[in-house]
């Protein structure tokens, strides 16, 4: 279990991380969003050992991370960095090397790393030669190839190309197909709902919403209802009890219902109206699941 | 799954630093250029020494005659005098009047073991003169001895040229070429070592490195693989210059050479470790190429100024300037190697002033290397020295 465990750090009177805690298991991918500034690179570099919270801790099996057990962790920053007149296939080999590969095994996982995430034949390249995607694909293998035991990326789909994204994908569901806890940061919440096992929201140094992006949607679900009504008069739906017009395109209309409202009144009046084409709770996207989560906070305060 | 992975010791991670910063270097064609250009330069100031000192040092003397009864007694004199002279056996007089009007001979000697000997020269010429009358002189008082039947048991003279005054000279300015080249290196692997972690941070790789290892770690990995790089320069530059300097015969007292050379050799070390330091803790303050320049000014000014001072003190080697500044650090290692060349440095001095360097970069790597920690993550802008001091790893 990787574990992030109450971690606290302020800049002056900054308070970056007010608690942050979350698990991942191994074998599974945890998706960490957030809007910027929220905290999730403050996050990251407190369990590389880049910065030092002010308080809790992140373990691996167990163990608070040091030096040794980071070694074993991939990792790709937020801010990309290669040395950019060193060739590809040099690069990787040193990095699979600070983290204690041998020379022929490193040699060896540079090789296949630069090959499966499309840049072998680049090998031979000085890094500021490539295409900044291409450098991004270098980046990626480079926290790729020591083999490691976690692997924790800040934005690593940022910047690449569908293919590119795919590429990625697929190298980090191996990845956890392998036992490797992954834990990335990401903007693209489509990518994340797609890849994630789960899901932590964090807003204002805390986190807000974690879970199962299923648990997530259940404990949002039962409100929206789309209802496809195409002879309806417009507003067809606005004197029922209990419910609110969001959304009305020809027909096509999204409910929100207020708890304790009949759904099957709903259905009756809709019948009212003509043909019923579609009648169904709507599944809430992780778009706004987050903005929910990072949007609610302050009125809770409030009230 | 960690098959083939094991955690590297922390000689090993500064070992993988060294070997990449030595590697990437010597891949870098302007090095590369810039090496090949210092070595072109220092066969040019041997070719050209070479040029100046052979005209007036050698010597051909034509003899008339049977020369062997002389030519001893001219070899001897001319041992003495410091001049290679080769002896032509000439048939007569007008043979020798016209080898030396030909200018094939610089002078020639007529009737060498005879009651009037001559000597024909094109002009004057104090040095042969002395040397032929010496000679001359010589086999004279040696033949007439011999006839007298007087078997003289002369002591065997040991010559001791007296030219310590000479060979002091050329020590210093031994010393003074080795100096200008160990400010040429120093500055330049300073610098080295400054580009290379301003790029590791304008790159942002560092924080990638970081993950990795301690900051002390990559610091002494640069600063160690750019250092053997540097050694390993100096050391065939000095191998050059005292090779060709020895085989050319260009100095006196080889002994004094090769001992100036090591004590450059030694102080470049000392001096080198010191800037690339300094260099290392004021290029961590600033995080793009542009901004380099304004932050070494200090450290480059220090440099600069040990190296004029330096200078300087190879003229005046016992003055006041040289003996404080050679016991001041970053001043020691241009001025001491200058001071021990003329030899007025004792060795209780030379002892105190590399004391004294050692503890000065055991102060500036540790203080280099805490600004160096608590800059290198701060990719925005510059750094606060102070800031730095205090941060270390926030």
């Amino acid at each position: 279990m990787l574990e992030f465990d109450g971690l606290h750090k302020s800049y002056g009177a900054n308070h970056v991380l007010d608690g942050v805690g979350f698990a991942v298991a191994p074998g599974s991918m945890f998706g960490f969003c957030g809007s910027n500034g929220a905290g999730k690179t403050t996050t990251m570099r407190i369990a590389m050992g880049l910065a030092r919270a002010d308080a809790g801790e992140v373990r691996w099996g167990g163990t608070p991370l040091d030096d040794d057990v980071r070694r074993r962790i991939g990792y790709m920053p937020e801010e990309r960095g290669l040395y950019p007149k060193m060739r590809v296939g040099e690069q990787l080999a040193y990095f699979a090397r600070l983290h204690g590969l041998d020379a022929k095994a490193a040699a060896r996982a540079s090789d296949e790393w630069a090959e499966r995430l499309g840049v072998g034949a680049r090998r031979k390249d000085p890094v500021e030669k490539l295409s900044l995607g291409n450098q991004q694909r270098v980046q990626l293998a480079a926290a790729l190839v020591s083999r490691p035991e976690v692997l924790i990326l800040d934005e690593p789909f940022s910047g690449l190309d569908p293919v590119g994204v795919d590429a990625l994908a697929e190298a980090l569901l191996d990845q956890c197909r392998q036992g490797v806890p992954v834990v990335f940061s990401s903007h693209q919440l489509d990518l994340v709902e797609r890849l994630c096992d789960s899901v932590g929201i964090l807003a204002r140094g805390r986190i807000v919403a974690s879970g199962t992006v299923t648990d997530l949607r259940r404990r949002e679900a039962g409100r929206l209802l789309r209802v496809v009504v195409p002879e309806a008069r417009p507003g067809w739906a606005a004197a029922l009890p209990g419910v609110r017009t969001v959304s009305e395109q020809a027909g096509d209309t999204l409910l929100e219902l207020l708890p304790g409202t009949d759904d099957q009144a709903v259905l009756a009046a809709a019948l009212r109206t003509g043909p019923v084409r579609h009648f169904a709770w709507r599944e809430p996207t992780l778009v706004e699941l987050f903005r929910e989560a990072v949007a609610d906070e302050p009125t809770e305060v409030a009230a | 799954m960690t098959a083939g992975t094991r955690p590297p010791s922390s000689a090993a991670m500064v070992r993988l630093v060294a070997a990449r910063e030595a590697s990437s270097r010597l891949r870098d064609k302007n090095f590369l250029i810039g090496s090949i250009v210092i070595v072109v330069v220092l066969v040019g100031i041997m070719a050209f020494q070479i040029a100046a000192s052979s005209g007036s040092e050698q010597a051909r003397l034509g003899v008339v005659g049977e020369p062997a009864e002389v030519e001893p007694a001219l070899q001897s004199q001319a041992d003495v005098l410091g001049i290679d002279l080769s002896v032509v056996r000439l048939d007569d007089d007008a043979a020798a009047r016209a080898a030396v009007e030909a200018e094939d001979v610089d002078a020639a000697l007529l009737d060498p073991a005879g009651p009037r000997p001559e000597l024909l020269l094109p002009g004057s010429d104090a040095q042969l003169e002395a040397l032929v009358g010496g000679a001359v002189t010589n086999a004279s008082i040696g033949g007439q001895l011999a006839a007298a039947g007087v078997q003289l048991d002369v002591p065997e003279l040991a010559v001791t040229p007296l030219e310590q005054d000479e060979g002091g000279d050329q020590a210093a300015a031994v010393a003074l070429i080795s100096v200008g080249l160990l400010y040429g290196l120093l500055i330049m692997f300073a610098q080295f070592v400054a580009q290379g972690v301003v790029e590791e941070k304008s790159s942002r790789v560092v924080e990638l490195l970081l993950s990795t290892m301690k900051p002390w770690q990559l610091l002494a990995g640069k600063i160690i693989g750019l250092g053997v790089l540097g050694l390993g320069q100096i050391a065939i530059i000095a191998a050059l210059g005292v090779g060709g300097a020895l085989a050319f015969d260009l100095v006196d007292v080889p002994g004094d050479l090769v001992g100036t050379v090591l004590a450059v050799v030694a102080w470049f070390l000392l001096g080198y470790a010191f800037y690339a330091a300094l260099f290392a803790g004021a290029a961590s303050l600033v995080s793009r190429q542009e901004d380099l320049g304004s932050v070494l000014t200090p450290t480059s000014m220090l440099l600069i100024a040990a190296f004029v001072v330096s200078i300087q003190a190879s003229a005046d080697p016992g003055g006041g300037l040289a003996t404080v500044t050679g016991f001041l650090p970053g001043f020691a290692p241009m001025v001491m190697p200058v001071r021990m060349a003329a030899g007025e440095a004792a060795a209780w001095e030379v002892g105190l002033a590399a004391l004294l360097m050692l503890v000065a970069i055991a102060l500036v790597v540790r203080l280099g290397g805490r600004v160096y920690a608590g800059a290198l993550l701060r990719t925005s802008g510059r750094v606060k020295l102070r800031e730095a001091m205090r941060a270390e790893h926030a």
